[in-house]
């Protein structure tokens, strides 16, 4: 066989099979009437080690809506245990622009009591693909706000944890899906 | 249909399964086949020494396998494929029926031609010959691995991770196409049903791209499904009982020499011919070129 031959069916052989895989793609973000607007991701991947701000410049353009990444998105409640406060967050996590960020919704107290909470910023993911990513994490201590490197693990679909280590002041913390 | 097969999956979902089919199975299928392929073997009183150790000497070269793809740092693969695609793929797929079918299909395909270049190019058949080494046929041999057969599969599948697909799912299907492939290596089955023996590689297919015999060289590179080879001018039907092996045997189970004998037939060949041009050319064209003048 010729080799140009092999080449175009090779290639007729690609282009159909991917070619069925991006149709069906597109259909549904058109059924389902999510935004095709292409738009540059921040979202890099952590494993490609890429610095972020840099990655910018040369990151590929994709969707704007990541059906991998942005299911992240909602409403998330997380305990806590220490000599200032004791009870629940919850936080509402949505994207915005680049980036991820989680508002700061409801304190609950042990007894079941909850007070409505200011709605400041308290988490900002900056990268995240799907299972791990990278952000900052603020909190009050002493009536300063410290921004904190933080880094989040999904443990499945509707829990992660977020752990950060500020001068040695460590911990995680669970969010769990409401 | 359609809505069903492009529902979005979870990804957790996505890996059990491939979990179940791809690691699995060597408890439920591989090994209780082995064992009666062995039966077989014994029934038919072709269970020599020499057999056992050649089964032995195919899982020991499994292991050298492995080490050295750790050594290659199969790892830092995974994150060459993240960082090609999220630079430079088409728009990524979600996880759905059609992406999984399609990823296997292409998986399938990248095998084809990454085993096709195995066999025609210098360097890759010094390590895939290792594969081809065993004078018999059975489970055993499809671990049968040279010590740089983990290299080709990565170049080949890295236009399918620019095509949209997630990395993870492309490592997925392509141990899903290995699986598969693993368990054409039987004599127990014969040719199965004529729609079968035209879409599918099959045991029969398989065995004739074991073949030492003549016509039986370079044939039937497919993993999954044999159309390829039908597509591509490669496919040869079983008719001649196959004398399994390469045109210039081994005679040995020592895994050390199963292991290497291809890389050092290839540095062999390599000072055999002179200037710097024709070595090159030793491992990048077919392994019987020679330079017209070899002096
Ligand atoms: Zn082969």
């Amino acid at each position: 066989m010729k080799n140009s031959t092999l080449l175009f069916r090779s290639l007729a052989i690609i282009i159909l099979i991917a070619g069925v895989a991006h149709l069906v793609r597109l259909g549904r973000s058109y059924t389902t009437g999510e935004s095709v607007s292409y738009t540059t991701s921040p979202i890099v991947d952590e494993h490609t080690n890429t610095d972020f701000t840099e990655s910018d410049s040369n990151s590929k353009k994709i969707l704007n809506y990541n059906e991998n990444t942005d299911y992240i998105t909602g409403t998330w409640l997380a305990n806590y245990k220490s000599a200032e406060f004791e009870g629940a967050v919850l936080y509402h996590l949505k994207k915005e622009g680049r980036v991820f960020n989680a508002y700061a919704m409801e304190y609950q107290d042990v007894h079941g009591n909850s007070q409505k909470a200011e709605g400041h910023k308290v988490l900002t993911i900056k990268r995240f693909d799907g299972y791990k990513g990278k952000g900052v994490y603020k909190m009050e201590y002493k009536g300063k706000i410290h921004n904190m490197d933080c880094s989040i693990d999904m443990v499945d679909e509707n829990t992660f944890k977020l752990s950060y280590d500020y001068y040695g002041y460590s911990d995680v913390e669970t969010w769990k899906r409401q | 249909m359609v809505e069903m097969l492009s529902e979005k999956l979870e990804w957790i979902d996505v890996q059990y399964w491939f979990y179940v089919l791809n690691d699995l199975s060597l408890l439920y299928l591989i090994i209780p086949f082995f064992v009666l392929e062995l039966i077989r073997y014994a029934f038919l009183k072709q269970l020599t020494k020499d057999l056992i150790f050649d089964s032995i000497a195919s899982v020991l070269t499994y292991g050298g396998f492995l080490v050295v793809g750790i050594l290659l740092g199969l790892l830092a693969v995974t994150k060459v494929y993240f960082w090609i695609h999220n630079n430079f793929s088409l728009p990524h797929l979600e996880l759905n029926w059609v992406t999984i079918l399609t990823c296997v299909l292409l998986a399938d395909f990248a095998y084809y031609w990454e085993h096709r270049a195995m066999h025609r190019i210098g360097i890759g058949w010094a390590t895939h010959t290792v594969h081809h080494s065993s004078e018999h046929f059975n489970m055993s041999v499809a671990y049968r691995f040279g010590p740089l057969d983990a290299i080709m599969p990565i170049i080949f599948s890295i236009p399918i991770v620019m095509l949209g697909f997630d990395p993870v799912l492309v490592l997925l299907s392509e141990v899903f196409v290995q699986v598969f492939q693993t368990l054409l290596h039987t004599e127990i089955i014969g040719k199965l049903t004529k729609p079968v023996e035209f879409i599918f590689n099959t045991p029969s297919h398989h065995r004739v791209h074991h073949g030492s015999n003549r016509q039986y060289w370079d044939k039937n590179y497919a993993g999954i499904l044999i159309i390829w080879d039908r597509m591509l001018g490669t496919f040869e039907p079983e008719v001649e009982k196959v004398k399994y092996g390469i045109s210039q045997p081994i005679n040995t189970n020592n895994p050390i020499i199963v292991f290497f004998h291809g890389i050092s037939r290839l540095f062999k060949k390599m000072k055999k011919v002179k200037g710097f041009k024709n070595k090159l050319l030793v491992c990048l064209k077919p392994p019987d070129w020679m330079p017209a003048d070899p002096k």
